[in-house]
Parts: structure tokens; sequence; C-alpha cells
């Protein structure tokens, strides 16, 4: 069919050729729409990508921004921005749990309402847009804990320069304000503890100071007080050594004994005191004097011969006899220590003997050193306490003093004698059995002679008309040599210092002058000195010191004394130093006076018949009566009491004694017989003291021989007389 | 012993002297018929002389230790007739032998010193007062 379709197809043609135009005119068309749309969607794509390229970089800004922000989140330190009117614009967590806020109810709030100090933080803000920066602002965050921070903040720009706001950043400085006040608190303290130290070093040293000052105090007070003490005690010494050669009972004697033991005793321990006190400051010197030390030790232990015979114990001596005879050193320490450990020895022995040995250890050209050793059998001391006992005021036991007595200086003297000598003292003891102390001493040897040491001369009261100057301020002492003096039967005149001395001397002449040496006006030195010098006067002059130790004796010597004596004064001494220094021409003087003496004795009696003729009214019958009867009463208690103390028997000693007593006054012989009498009845009633009797009985029967004697003679002379009428 | 009515008085003491110088005073100071013995057997042996008052001295053994001691003698003096009046003499000044003295009876104690004669006079008075006190006491008491 396509003819058929022809008659239509012309036209059909023509249709289809218009419509064909039309299409090819649509398609041009289309096409042109379709490049237009090509060109559009190349557009579109452009854009695309730069809207991709756009976005990466976008994405990239997003990353770094990402990373700062998270840099700045997990920073500790609490960071904020701030905008221009003080508004918080951001901050990192840190701010925000430090206000313990959320970021949103924080963003856009005022930024000083989170400090204590408002005002200040406003400053901060202020100072930051002003300066564009701040550094190290303090600030107080007005947290739960009040944190300290410290502000450091500055402006920030956009590219063209404006500011945009500021970012601060807080840093907590809570640790090191913490630090930082401990550090204070601690400068503070170290400080408080400087001061307080130096405080405590001053006081130590103003201690210290008062400390040295106490015990030089505590030196100058035992020094003085036992100088005070020893004026007194010198004059309570002295009299009742006075006393006691009066008459008196046997009670009277006794109690005066105890007092005049206790005065010694008490002297003794005033004289260690002052030594060690002297000790401890240094003042203890040694003298370098020439002297015979066989002599001087047997002198020395003369002194505790009664002692040691009373407590029935024996002194042995062993003195090695190759020791020089002449040795310098200082016999009065010597003296003192040996003593000290003598009478050691004897207190702490109640049986045996006690040795003091002086030996020879070894010896050269300029020294000999000699070994000191005094043995005891006493009690002994325990080992543990050998290094005790020399300390001062220590003693073995707690006991001893109570039970020996004594106040534990004398060792403790005796080692600070011993030792600043150049010595060494040992000791060796036994519980029981004993001990030894011994103690190694050095001397020179010299040529020199010895001076000479007066022996202790018995009292001679034969010997007399000595005239004596004492110089003495202290009224008791004057009265105490007046008493001594006159005991002597010397006379004395009294000067009460050395002005009054010398005017005396000049107009008066004198045997001997004793002289005190501590006086007001004019002491002893001086009164000496002029004595030697401006008047040319050689008078023997004795110091009196009451304290040998500190006085310089070569002071006293120096200005010419001739010798000192140490109060108390031993009368013993006294006259023996007197008479060993005014001795040659009193021998002659004396010879006359014995004579003189023995003319008077003559004339002199024992008996005095006074109360006889009173009583018989001078009857001479019944005074011939009288005195017959003791004629014949009298030797055969003579003899009895003789041969009861030849029997120690007591009891008849005592009753012949007793019958004797009351003829003493009937016959008016002197009541110091009686008294005598009455002591050994004393004595042998109790039987202390025995020792004591034998002296007193041979006393007794001198007296009664003369009684008898002088009776006969009476007896004779009224039987005379008698017949003559 | 011239007359019968003078106080008859026993001194007894071993010390002869001090005896006869008591013997003396008594003599001189008071009209008394006085025998002295020097010890308490020679006196036991008088007592029938009948003494008035006797003075006796304490210690008469001293020297002789056979010798009858004083209070011995005081204790056989009152064996004998303890109206005697015995005044004791010591030489000892002691409370004891006063008071050992006064348990033994004795009229008085007096110590040997110059005191003692006044004393014994002053007691021999005493004894005598007191005797006739009680002998008037007594014929008062008959009377009665």
């Amino acid at each position: 069919m396509p003819t058929k379709n022809l008659s239509f197809k012309p036209e059909r043609k023509k249709k289809r050729a218009a419509e064909l135009s039309i299409a090819n005119k649509e398609l041009v068309f289309q096409t042109g729409e379709k490049k237009k749309r090509a060109a559009e969607l190349i557009i579109a794509d452009k854009e695309l990508a730069f809207q991709n390229e756009e976005k990466e970089k976008r994405a990239a800004e997003l990353i770094v921004a990402n990373y700062a922000r998270s840099l700045i989140e997990a920073s500790r330190d609490p960071l904020v921005t701030i905008s221009n009117e003080g508004k918080i614009t951001d901050m990192n967590k840190a701010f925000a749990n430090i206000t313990e806020m959320t970021h949103e109810k924080l963003t856009g709030t005022d930024f000083f309402d989170y400090f204590t100090d408002s005002q200040k933080a406003r400053e901060v803000y202020q100072e930051v847009f002003a300066k564009g920066f701040v550094v190290d602002y303090p600030l107080t965050i007005r947290d739960g804990k009040l944190t300290d921070v410290l502000f450091n903040g500055s402006v920030y720009k956009d590219e063209k320069g404006n500011v945009l706001g500021a970012v601060v950043v807080a840093r907590d400085v809570t640790e090191q304000k913490r630090i930082e006040k401990e550090m204070l608190e601690a400068k503070v303290f170290a400080e408080l503890a400087t001061a307080i130290a130096e405080e405590e070093k001053s006081k130590a040293q103003s201690a210290a100071l008062i400390a040295e000052n106490a015990v030089k105090a505590k030196q100058q007070f035992l020094s003085n007080m036992s100088h005070e003490i020893r004026t007194p005690m010198n004059a309570i010494i002295g009299f009742t050594k006075v006393v006691l050669k009066t008459d008196l009972s046997a009670k009277q004697k006794e109690y005066l004994t105890a007092i005049k033991m206790s005065g010694d005793a008490l002297i003794v321990l005033i004289n260690d005191i002052l030594d060690l006190a002297k000790v401890d400051a240094g003042k203890m010197l040694f003298e370098q004097t020439p002297f015979k030390m066989a002599l001087s030790i047997s002198a020395m232990l003369h002194l505790f011969e009664t002692k040691i015979q009373e407590k029935n114990l024996e002194l042995v001596k062993e003195y090695d006899n190759k020791i020089p005879e002449v040795l310098v050193g200082d016999p009065v320490r010597l003296h003192q220590i040996i003593l000290n450990l003598v009478s050691n020895a004897v207190k702490f022995t109640t049986e045996g003997k006690i040795t003091v040995s002086v030996r020879l250890l070894n010896e050269d050209e300029e020294k000999a050193t000699i070994e000191f050793a005094v043995t005891d059998t006493g009690i002994g001391i325990a080992e543990s306490k050998l290094e005790d006992i020399f300390e001062t005021f220590r003693q073995a036991t707690s006991g001893t003093s109570r039970i020996y007595g004594g106040t534990g200086l004398g060792l403790s003297i005796v080692k600070q004698l011993v030792e600043p000598q150049g010595g060494s003292i040992n000791v060796k003891s036994k519980i029981g059995k004993g001990s030894t102390f011994s103690f190694k001493l050095s001397f020179l040897k010299t040529k020199a002679e010895a001076e000479l040491e007066t022996e202790v001369v018995e009292l001679d009261t034969e010997i007399k008309n000595i005239k004596v100057l004492v110089v003495e301020d202290i009224a008791l002492n004057q009265l105490l040599m007046k008493t001594l003096l006159d005991d002597f039967g010397f006379e004395r005149d009294i000067a009460t210092n050395g002005k009054i001395a010398i005017e005396k001397l000049q107009n008066k002449s004198y045997d001997i002058i004793l002289m005190d040496l501590q006086m007001p006006e004019m002491n002893g030195f001086e009164a000496t000195e002029y004595i030697r010098n401006k008047m040319n006067s050689k008078i023997p002059i004795i110091a009196l010191t009451a304290d040998v130790t500190t006085v310089d004796l070569a002071k006293c010597k120096a200005v010419g004394m001739n010798d000192y004596i140490a109060k108390p004064v031993d009368e013993r001494i006294l006259y023996s130093k007197i008479l060993g220094l005014v001795k040659k021409p009193v021998i002659i003087k004396t010879d006359e006076h014995k004579e003189n003496g023995n003319g008077k004795s003559k004339k002199s009696k024992c008996i005095d018949l006074d109360y006889l003729i009173h009583r018989t009214k001078s009857d001479p019958t019944l005074m011939m009566e009288m005195i017959s009867l003791y004629l014949e009463q009298t030797p055969p208690l003579i003899s009895a009491m003789k041969k009861s103390l030849h029997d120690k028997d007591w009891k008849l000693l005592y009753a012949a004694v007793h019958k004797m007593i009351p003829s003493f006054s009937i016959m008016g012989i002197s009541t110091d017989f009686e008294n005598m009498a009455k002591q050994v009845q004393e004595y042998a009633s109790t039987q202390l003291q025995t020792d004591g009797i034998p002296a007193l009985v041979l006393q007794l029967e001198d007296v009664c021989a003369q009684a008898c004697m002088e009776l006969q003679e009476e007896f004779n002379m009224i039987k005379n007389t008698k017949n003559e009428k | 012993m011239k007359n019968e009515n003078k106080i008859k008085l026993f001194l007894v003491d071993d010390d002869a002297v001090f005896l006869k110088s008591l013997e003396m005073e008594f003599l001189q100071h008071a009209d008394f018929a006085i025998e002295t013995y020097a010890t308490g057997e020679l006196c036991m042996e008088n007592l029938s002389h009948s003494p008035d008052v006797i003075i006796l001295d304490y210690l008469l053994d001293g020297i002789d230790k056979n010798a009858m001691n004083g209070i011995e003698t005081l204790d056989k003096i009152k064996a004998y007739n303890p109206d005697i009046p015995v005044v004791m003499l010591s030489g000892q000044d002691k409370i004891d032998v006063a008071i050992n003295c006064m348990h033994h009876r004795a009229f008085d104690y007096v110590v040997k010193s110059e005191t003692a004669f006044i004393r014994l006079q002053k007691i021999i008075t005493t004894i005598f007062r007191y005797q006739k006190m009680e002998k008037e006491l007594n014929w008062y008491m008959e009377r009665m």
C-alpha cells in the first residue's frame, strides 16, 4: 500500500515536509537550548568547584580552629575573653570549672562579678584595654575556695587592627600563695626563732655571767664569812683556853673542853673552806723555803701523840735517812697534807697502828723526790668509792660523816695541795683492812740553812719580865692577848694601831712586838717598815695573822718581820716564839729572876691557917690538935691514893681523894687542889679520861706533902710559942 | 658530960680532921656533950651512952674496905633504937645518895662544906623542936 497512500502522499508529503521543517526548526531550537544548558552547567560546575574549594578551605580552617580551641580548653589555666563592655564572650573549661558555672551561663555575664574585689577586676579590664596588655595582675576568684590568681591578658584584634576584645589568662597561684604564705610564715617563724635564740643566747650569756659572778661571790662570801667567823672564833677559843686554866669543877672543865674541841673543829673547817676557796680562785700559793724535813715531820706527828694514845693506837714513823736534811718547799702545806691524812687515819682507825713513812724515791743534782705514805689499819674504803673520796664534800659512804664526823673536805684539800705542787696522790685500800694514802712530791735541794723552826717550849712561868707590845685593833683580841701574856707573866702594852705602836715605841723600850696585820690608820706592814727603816730598830716583830694562807708571808719577811703566828693563837707557840726571839737577853735576866722567884715561893705557902685560926679562935691547943690530926691522917691517904691508882682500884681512889677534900678547906689549901681532887673523883667514878688522873694525883700528892711539911712547921711554931707563953 | 642535961651528940666520921673541926665548932657554938667515933663499929659499941642525935658520915668504908659503911651503921642504929635521929654527912652532893639516906630513915642529909656546921646546927634545933612537939602532942593525946 504505499501508492494508495500516494494520493494522499503529496499532500501528506507536503504536510510532512512542513512538519519536518517544523521539527527541524524545533530541533535546532532544542539544540540551541541544549547548548545553553551545557554552558550553564559548566558555570555551575565551576561554581561548584569553587564552592568545593571554598568548603575544603573552610574545613581546613575549622580543623585548625578546633585544634587551637582544644588546646585552649585543655589549659588548666582559666582563660576568658571579654568584650569591650566587660562582658564575658568566651571562656575555657578551666574557667567554667573554677567558677563552677556552665559555659552558657557564663557567656555574656559581667567579668567583674567573679572576683572578690570587683573594683580591682574592673581595673584589670580597663588596663587591658588601655595598655593593650596586663601582666601578673593579682585577683581572687570568688569561687568556693577563693582561688588566688594572677591575670595575664592582652587585647585581640581583627585583621584590620580593630580591638575585638581581651583575652585574659588567670594563673591559679593558690599553691604558690600557699607556699609563699608558708614561706612567709616560716620566715616569720625563723625570724622569731632567731630572735628567741638570740634572746636565749644573751640570756645564757648573762646567766653565765651571773653564774660566774655567783661563783666569785660564793668564794668571796666563803672567804669573807670564814674571816668573819674566824675572828669571833678566835676569841671564843682563846678565852675558853683562858677559862680552862682557872679553877673549875670537873664538870665545868668537861664542858669547856667540849667548847674548845668544837671550836677547834670549826676553825679547822673554816680553814678548809678558805683553802678550797683559794684553790678554786687559783690563789693558792706555795712557798719555797728551805726547811728540815725530818724535824718538820716529827714535830707535826708530835701533835697526834695524845690523840693516838687516847685511842690506844700505835704510831709508827719510818723515815728514810737518805733524804737530804734541808729541802726547799712549802713546809706549811706539807704539814697540812700530812695532818689531814694522819687525822683521817686516826679518825677511821679504832685499833692497830698508823704508819707514816717518808721514803726517798730518787735524787739528782737538783731535786729529791720523796714519797710520803700514811697507812692505817682502819675501816678501809670500798674499791668503787676510791675515785670519789677526793671530791669536795665526799666521803666514802654517806654514813661516814654520821659515824666519824667530818665534812669530806680534807682529802679534796689534800689533792688540791699535792697536785699544784707537781705531785700525785694515790690510795690503796681494803675494806676492814685499812688504807694507804701516799703522795709524791719533789723538793729542790739547797745548801742554804733551814730557817729555825721554833720548837715548842713547854710553858715555863719562871721566865718573866719580857716587855711585849701588842699591836691589835680588835678589842676582843686585845683582851685575849692581854690574858695570855699576863698568864705568861709578861709585861704587856696594847696599841690599837701602827701609829700608836710607834708612839709607844718612842717612849718606852720593849723586848718584842706582836703585830696584827690588818689595822686602821697604819697597818702592820707599814708600821714594821717604819720601825725598821725610820727608827732603825731591830726589835723582834711577830706578825699576828688570822689567815696564814692568804697573807703573803714573803711580804711579812720583806718588811722585816721576824716571824708570824696564826690566829687562833696557840699559847704554847706564842710562848715559844716570843722566847725564841727574845731568848738571849732573857736567859741572863731569867737567872736573876729565878732566884727572886724561889725566894718568893718560900714565902708563899700552899696552906693558909686563917680559917683554922678563925675556927679555933686562935686556941693553940685546938690548932695543934687539928694539925696533928691532919698530919696523922694525910700520909696514909696519900699512900692509899697512890696505891689505888697503881692498882687501878677506882673505888678506893675515889674514897681516898674523897677523904682528902674536906681538909683542904680547913687547912686553907687552894681550891685549885680541891677541884683537882673532885676531878679525880669524877674521873674515878665515871672511869672516863682515866689517863688524866695520874698527873692530877701527882699534883695532889705534891700539895699534900707540902702541906704536911708546912703544917709540921706551923705545928712546931705554935708549940714553941705556946711553950714560951 | 659534966651536965647530964646536956644534949649528947655522936659524931661519926673516919676523917679525923673534919671530925675534929666539927667537934670544935659544936663545942664553941653550943653546949653539947660530944662523943666522936672514927668508925661505925665504935659508934655502935657506944650506943648505950644514949646519944640524942647522931651525925654520921656516909662513906665510912672508904679506906678500910672491911669497915661498916654509913648506911649499914644507920640501919643498925635504927634497929637499936629507931627514935635516935641520925643526920647523914657526906662529901658528895648527890641526889641519889641523899635519897638513899632518907630511905634508910636518916633525919636529914648534909653535904660537907663550910656551911655544914650551920646546917647541922639548924637541923639539931629542928630535931629538938620536933621532938618537943611530938612529946607535947603525946601528952595531949594521952589527956584526951
